[in-house]
């Protein structure tokens, strides 16, 4: 009973899924970045000060900087309590905001981006080398990590939640799922589907759909996914990144999301076993948050410490069970995340998810702007 | 000449204030916006119109269309439902004055963003309001919800001017509004709404820029093709990286919308000046 209350509360506290972009507090980011961007370096570190090695030790409070409700609070709590410290908790609601503060030069010990986020920080010379050998059981993070292609040897980021995108759905209520992306707009919902209102997943989901590159930039090439979309556009009830919201309220039968969000939403209802993921036979689009340091954090210990702390395999499991995300950690994290979805499996990500799945890049200039405009196209068609 | 330059230090704070949260933002912003991104989506200034030609595109005005549609049908209907509690609270509210208008304030000691999250609970398929009338009516993800949703959070800016132009009316004018064989409806219209023109003009105008400007309402609860100019620049700041573009956007807005309301306040003023006279 107690537990269930406990289950409750805690759905309650995250209807505001994981990604989503709307709390307060971002405005003064932009405020901040616009000020901070396109002064050329000023707003980015030199790459001697990211090569200075950190020292594993306490060395004051640390400021963190994450996705609200993206770390289990007991596990921060117990890590203040054994090192005497105080973890500050600062929370960003977007990637852009989180690097537009960076950049407008407030101090953060400890940041989560993802794999994007950091070729780009290390591109800016705005993340501190974080010496794998120092960090106690980093050797069971998977070998799929070792040498990611947004940071090479993996010498500026531990990885942290991963994930992978599909299709949300109601075993109870839908039928014809097909093991499709079409399944979106094809299958029966009672015309309750949403689309995930995020501009690569909207984009990604429909090259797959149309059998080419996740990353796909080629000008006649995303024609046809933009045609793919529009043409997705009525049979969808809506465009939301409120998945925990749309599907535990019951306005949405079946919801693009990523895998973590069905676990959370399964936290949140009565009947947990009626919702179930789908991964889509086009094409999986994985990917994952790190741990890094920025250049210029005044506590890179505390800061190396929290991230040992969190790699202790009962602590991540434990987070794995609150987050509601897979971490890439072999044994006890790993078992913890299949325990968690040991009734519908197809919720997990396995490595050869993560192999045969692929990653968004970062798009140079043209495909960039090339993917903006058909974003920007389909959401006023 | 003394008294002048005294009362003109009082204009400091206020001005140190706008200038360093205002001005200076907005030039900010109007600078990025002839700039361009880098290869990894960095903002950087520059001189350049690319931004402005993709906001002047044709598509985009069905969106401007829509936002302004949506901002002023928000302003009808909290002049609707506000004026009605504005007077009944100016006129009978008596020594629950203060009470009533505090229970008018109060939703707004909650967040705008949670208060709009609580409609998707209320008004949800399987939400408050379709249990308790066993019904399926799907309120949430139409342009209905999203007014809906408008209206709920800027009711108080409609209410609270149009209650502070009524509540200083010299009551004995609706007296004599009556003595002059006038009806209740006569007196209404010739007596009291004249008297409560700035209020309403006020309250119109502090309801229809945020409105208009909005993308939390349309974002929560609209459906695919509710799409506002707020969640366009919304999306060029906070997903696609584009600040640039976001940038333009919001300059073409603030001057559409600076024109507009001048040019209104201005009519708006010298007929409530006429009707004053």
């Amino acid at each position: 009973m107690k537990e269930n209350d406990e289950r409750l509360m805690r759905a309650l506290e995250r209807r505001i899924g994981r990604r989503d972009l709307l709390q307060n507090g971002a405005a003064m980011a932009l405020i901040a970045g616009l000020a901070g961007c396109g002064v050329g370096n000023s707003s980015s570190g030199s790459k001697e000060e990211t090569e200075k090695p950190i020292a594993k030790k306490v060395d004051g409070d640390l400021l963190y900087f994450n996705y609200s409700e993206y770390v289990d609070p007991k596990l921060v709590k117990g890590f203040e309590k054994k090192y005497g410290v105080k973890v500050r908790e600062s929370y960003f609601d977007s990637m852009s905001a989180m690097t537009a503060k960076l950049r407008a030069g407030i101090a953060y010990d400890l940041i989560f981006p993802s794999g994007e986020y950091v070729q780009r920080l290390i591109s800016g010379n705005l993340l501190r080398r974080i010496d794998r050998d120092k960090i106690k059981n980093v050797d069971t993070v998977y070998d799929y990590f070792a040498d990611p292609w947004y940071d090479k040897d993996s010498e500026h980021s531990t990885p942290y939640g991963m994930y992978a995108t599909g299709l949300g759905y109601r075993a109870d209520k839908v039928t014809g799922m097909t093991g499709s992306w079409l399944d979106l707009g094809d299958a029966d919902s009672d015309d309750k589907s949403f689309m995930l209102d995020d501009y690569q997943e909207g984009i990604g989901m429909a090259n797959l759909v149309n059998g080419y590159p996740l990353n796909e930039v080629d000008e006649a090439k995303l024609e046809k996914s933009l045609d793919y979309l529009v043409n997705l556009k009525p049979k969808l009830r809506g465009i939301s990144t409120d998945t925990i919201t749309n599907m535990t309220s019951g306005n949405a039968y079946i919801q693009h999301l990523w895998n973590g969000d069905i676990v959370n939403i399964r936290y949140g209802v009565d009947n947990p076993e009626d919702f179930k993921f789908q991964k889509c036979k086009e094409g999986i689009p994985v990917g994952s948050d790190n741990f890094c340091i920025p250049v210029n954090s005044k506590h890179p210990g505390t800061a190396l410490l929290f991230i040992e702390w969190m790699l202790q395999p009962e602590h991540a499991a434990q987070n794995v069970e609150w987050i509601g995300y897979p971490m890439p950690y072999n044994g006890a994290p790993t078992e913890a995340f299949q325990g968690l979805v040991k009734d519908d499996p197809e919720i997990n990500v396995t490595v050869e998810d993560l192999e045969n799945g692929q990653q968004y890049e970062n798009l140079k200039g043209e495909g960039r702007l090339a993917w903006d405009k058909v974003w920007t196209e389909f959401r006023v068609s | 000449m003394n008294e002048n330059r005294f009362a003109s230090t009082f204009l400091i704070p206020g001005g140190l204030w706008l200038l360093a949260l205002f001005v200076v933002p907005v030039l900010l912003v109007l600078g990025l916006s002839f700039g361009h991104t880098d290869d990894l989506g960095e903002a950087i200034y520059g001189f350049e119109f690319t931004n402005y030609e993709r906001v002047f595109d044709p598509d985009l005005i069905p969106v401007l269309l829509r936002s302004v549609g949506f901002a002023l049908a928000t302003v009808v209907i909290c002049l609707l439902i506000g004026y009605p509690v504005a007077y009944y609270i100016a006129i009978y509210g008596g020594r629950w004055k203060n009470v009533l208008l505090a229970l008018v304030v109060l939703p707004f000691f909650v967040n705008y963003l949670i208060r709009t999250y609580a409609w998707i609970a209320m008004l949800g398929d399987d939400g408050l309001v379709n249990g308790l009338f066993d019904t399926s009516i799907r309120f949430i993800n139409t342009p209905y919800a999203v007014i809906g949703g408008l209206v709920y959070g800027f009711l108080a800016f409609m209410i609270l001017p149009v209650f502070a132009s009524l509540d200083n009316m010299d009551r004995s004018l609706i007296e004599a509004g009556k003595d002059l064989y006038g009806g209740p409806w006569q007196t209404f219209r010739h007596v009291t709404l004249p008297h409560s023109y700035q209020g309403i003009l006020a309250g119109a105008v502090l309801v229809f820029l945020p409105a208009v400007g909005d993308f939390v309402s349309a974002s929560l609860l609209g459906g695919p093709e509710d799409v506002m100019i707020g969640n366009l620049i919304q999306q060029q700041f906070q997903a696609s990286d584009n600040w640039p573009f976001g940038a333009a956007l919001t300059i073409v807005m603030m001057a559409f919308l600076l024109i507009w309301m001048s040019l209104y306040l201005r009519s708006a003023a010298r007929e409530a000046r006429e009707q004053e006279a």
